[in-house]
């Protein structure tokens, strides 16, 4: 019903969404001159990839930073895709009227929640600089190029230089190009480089390529040939609402639908019975709980009675939300990314299987820990470091790190036990996909996960079982290291005492000897290496033995 | 005293080895460790521990000595291949020594091994003498042979008068000494008083070990030697091993060993070296201790009995206090009432006093007092 949405927004935004941006823009994510370029990137790159994926199409995305001035507070930055593109009566919203993305239709997980889209870029270009963003949409051996802007009093797209041409070559896709200030480019932790290293991770299927200020390109080719399969849409399940999606979705409804259709139809596990259930809650006469009217239009719902179906919903048992429509990255695409992208001497990845929170909410993790090669962060003076890559439906976290429960739980795992001595300096990336239709978010800006008991519980067991499988590795390294060196420290005497022994005993040759005492060290330390024996004879601790212990704490914390 | 049971002695050779017996205690070493390599086990080294806690008072034979307790040493591993080598080294290098009968310091012996492993090493076979002079300790203990037996020399300190005659055959040559025509100077005790050193000729009633030179050339000046038919020895402060072989060997010759050093931490240490041992070099006791030397003074008592000493005495340094609180601690010489006496009064008045003091009246009167010491058999044990 495009007309009624069109019309609903009309209502909506009596006092605009654009005008609130434009007071509020920190709120959204531009807060900071380089999480704001990243946040840039990431509209568009999100909604590339989103849109590709949907057209069933390998995505292939540039984007290109340009240095504007040299106060370098000024950038241009221009993002092209493979997509589809977009039809021109599609064009005005996609770029230039705020919450009317398609995603806002619907419920499936998607990269793209954050919810500013490329108009909040638009707005913001207009904003820093006053100048449109430019587009080029092909599709259908169609071609379209002009400028977009936002009217912010009426959240209205305005597009200014329209130039339709034919596209005889049939290429499909999307450009756009703004001009943004208040932006600066590097390569820091929450810059537009790392963001896009990180969303190559989690996209092994994409190419990706970016064109630094200075020239530079960096590419991440795909890794996988294979487009992920479309999630599966679903209706939200009552407990994975906040107040404002639940507003959100009712005033999108038609006029006729009253609260009571609305829940049961556009909710998931929603029936007569339960809408009878959260009605006997709402009557009035529970405190706390007004009373709510479920036959009044669901569009008139106000934020007082949104807030209060929200409490109800938590005090009802609801039947779990269908899990089949999360869509994990999957465990080869990642291994492959990580193998592709880090060069590492180890990775490894967990697969485990859904899980569930707050009472219902399905969710799932995906870890994997790359070790060595360019695995870890490199720090401004050069150092490599631990290195921890989040992310939320396979959309790069870059920011509130410290306030994320990825961040606690690898913080909180005891590297010593797997042969990490100090995860600050280690050659190690840890990678973490949180897989929900309902991700719990800290806060609006959508960058860090809350620290739900049963997420950040299961995030770090993910993180113990993929760190086991590390241990192994780098444990057989470090023993292999210091086995050698011992073979070495010993070898290197084996000519002297040769000579003096042979000389001593007055017996044998020296060279024979020299040979039988190599033999005598080789085997016993090539034994141990194979063994998993130190020095002494003791079992390493990097065997089966302690192995187990682990395992076995992992039942005892999950008890 | 005490009633343990006296232990048995470790079993060490007393006689002076021959350098071929030593030759073959070498090389056994050797096959042994080519054994261990045949039964594809790491050759090893095995030798006594000379910590202090494998130090024990052997009330039998009335020395310190080294216990039971052994140290192996393997060349398969890690910690010890270094000190394995160098071992085997050290070994090899004195069986050439031997062989070659040449002589030479253990600083000679430390330069003749001071060398590269290889041009691509950088590393040293050794490169401290403090490397090398315990391995040397390790080797004697290991085949029960002393240095000198391995043709290793120590230094030469001490000096002898007295009516006795050595044959000294060296360097192709025999020589006569005489030990009562040394003039001023004396016979000066040899690093090695064994191996090609007899004793020929003596006639002496006691030996008298006095602790400073000064002392020595002030009893010889004094014909002391020569009135009291005595060997008069000085072992010009802590005695070397050669001085205190002699000493007891000379002991074993029958004659009662006096001995007279300051009365301060350093001369007990002097005496008690002699008499029992050091610690350090427990693994030699029972050739280099004498354990029934006596000693002669200078004592506590002697401050009461000759009224000139009360005014000549110094005050104890801190060292002679701990030494004397120390002392007490051993049971080697807690079990001597006398010694508790003594230290107990030392650490009471704070006092010590120098054998130097008995001069104080006129410089011959420390004759006279030894005569009246020795004579009343004033010592304490």
């Amino acid at each position: 019903m495009p007309s009624d949405t069109d019309k609903i927004f009309a209502n909506f935004k009596e006092h605009s969404v654009a005008e609130f941006f434009k007071k509020n823009k920190q709120m959204l994510g531009f807060s900071g001159k380089v999480r704001s370029l990243t946040i840039i990137v990431h509209e568009y790159v999100t909604n590339s990839i989103d849109a590709c994926e949907e057209a069933g199409i390998l995505p292939e995305i540039t984007v290109k930073v340009d240095e504007l001035d040299k106060e370098g507070e000024r950038y241009r930055v221009s993002v092209q895709d493979n997509g589809p593109g977009i039809p021109k009566k599609h064009i005005g919203k996609a770029l230039g009227q705020m919450l009317a993305g398609t995603k806002f239709n619907r419920y499936a997980q998607q990269r793209g929640q954050q919810g500013i889209g490329a108009t909040g870029c638009t707005m913001y270009a207009q904003v820093t600089t006053g100048k449109p963003v430019k587009f080029v949409s092909e599709w259908d051996g169609k071609k379209l190029k002009g400028e977009i802007s936002v009217d912010i009093k009426t959240n209205t797209p305005n597009i200014q230089n329209l130039v339709e041409e034919d596209n005889p070559d049939k290429k499909h896709g999307l450009f756009v190009q703004g001009e943004f200030g208040e932006v600066k480019y590097d390569r820091s932790l929450g810059s537009v480089f790392e963001y896009i290293k990180r969303t190559a991770l989690s996209n092994p299927h994409a190419t990706l390529t970016l064109i630094e200020p200075n020239g530079e390109k960096v590419q991440y080719p795909r890794s996988v040939e294979v487009c992920p399969a479309r999630p599966k849409e679903t209706e939200p399940h009552p407990l994975g609402l906040a107040v404002s999606d639940l507003i959100d979705m009712a005033h999108r409804e038609g006029p006729s639908a009253t609260l009571a259709v609305f829940l049961r139809e556009r909710l998931q596990r929603v029936s007569d019975a339960k809408v009878a259930e959260l009605a006997a809650l709402l009557n009035g006469s529970n405190p706390g709980l007004p009373k709510i009217d479920f036959k009044k239009p669901a569009r008139e719902l106000e934020w007082p009675q949104a807030e209060s179906l929200i409490r109800a919903f938590a005090m009802v048992k609801w039947i779990a939300p269908e899990s089949n429509c999360l869509r994990p990255i999957g465990a080869e695409q990642i291994q492959k990314a990580m193998t592709a992208i880090l060069a590492p001497d180890f990775a490894a990845v967990t697969e485990r299987p859904p899980k569930i929170y707050r009472g219902g909410i399905p969710f799932l993790v995906e870890a994997a820990i790359a070790w060595g090669g360019n695995a870890g962060h490199v720090d401004s003076n050069s150092q490599r470091g631990g290195d921890i890559v989040r992310y939320a439906n396979a959309a790069p976290l870059l920011f509130d790190v410290s306030g994320c429960a990825i961040t606690k739980a690898v913080k909180d795992v005891e590297w010593k036990r797997y042969n990490i001595q100090d995860f600050e300096q280690a050659p190690i990336t840890v990678f973490v996909n949180v897989v929900s239709v309902y991700v719990p978010y800290t806060s609006a800006g959508k960058q860090a996960l809350s620290d739900e008991d049963e997420v950040y519980q299961e995030i770090k067991y993910a993180i113990m079982e993929v760190a086991r499988k590390v241990q192994l590795h780098v444990g057989g390294i470090r023993r292999e290291h210091e086995q050698g060196e011992r073979r070495k420290a010993i070898l290197r005497y084996v000519q002297q005492l040769s000579r003096d022994l042979t000389d001593l005993a007055n017996k044998g040759k020296s060279e024979e000897l020299a040979k039988r005492l190599t033999d005598l060290i080789e085997t016993k330390y090539m034994g141990q290496i194979m063994e998993g024996k130190n020095e002494d004879g003791s079992e390493s601790s990097n065997g089966n033995g302690k192995k187990k212990k682990v395992a076995d704490e992992e039942e005892e914390e999950e008890e | 005293m005490a009633s343990k049971q006296p232990q048995k002695p470790a079993p060490r050779s007393v006689r002076k080895a021959d350098s071929g017996e030593v030759i073959r205690k070498l090389e056994h070493l050797g096959l042994d460790m080519l054994k261990e390599i045949d039964d594809k086990q790491t050759p090893s080294f095995t030798t006594a521990l000379r910590s202090k806690g494998n130090v024990l008072f052997d009330e039998g034979v009335g020395c310190l000595r080294l216990g039971e307790k052994v140290e192996q040493r393997k060349f398969v591993n890690v910690g010890q291949a270094r000190k394995f080598m160098q071992t085997v080294a050290i070994a090899s290098k004195c069986k050439k020594f031997l062989r070659e009968d040449s002589h030479t310091s253990i600083r000679g012996l430390f330069y003749q091994l001071k060398f590269s492993l290889g041009e691509d090493l950088d590393e040293e076979l050794f490169s401290e003498q403090s490397e090398s002079n315990p391995l040397i300790e390790d080797l004697e203990v290991a085949i029960d042979v002393k240095r000198e037996d391995l043709n290793l020399n120590t230094d030469r300190k001490g000096v002898v008068a007295g009516p006795m005659k050595l044959r000294d055959k060296f360097g192709g040559d025999e020589t006569v000494i005489d030990c009562t025509k040394q003039g001023r100077s004396g016979w000066m005790v040899p690093s090695d008083v064994d191996n090609g050193m007899t004793i020929e000729q003596l006639d002496a009633d006691y030996v008298l070990v006095v602790e400073k030179d000064a002392m020595w050339q002030r009893l010889n000046e004094d014909k002391f030697w020569k009135k009291e038919n005595c060997i008069l020895i000085t072992p010009k402060g802590q005695a070397s091993r050669g001085c205190r072989r002699l000493i007891s060997r000379l002991a074993q010759k029958k004659l009662p060993v006096i001995v007279f050093t300051d009365c301060d931490a350093w001369g007990w240490y002097i005496y008690w070296a002699i008499k029992t041992g050091s610690m350090n070099l427990a693994y030699l006791a029972t050739d280099i201790a004498t354990p029934q030397a006596k000693f002669v003074g200078v004592t506590m008592q002697d401050i009461k009995d000759y009224d000139f000493l009360g005014k000549l005495t110094i005050k104890a340094k801190e060292v002679d206090i701990k030494r004397a609180e120390e002392m007490l601690g051993y049971e080697w010489i807690n079990r001597h009432p006398e010694w508790v006496n003594e230290l107990k009064t030392v650490l009471k008045t704070q006092k010590k006093i120098e054998q130097d003091a008995l001069q104080g009246p006129s410089l011959s009167f420390v004759g006279e007092y030894l005569r009246e010491k020795i004579s009343k058999k004033k010592f304490l044990p």
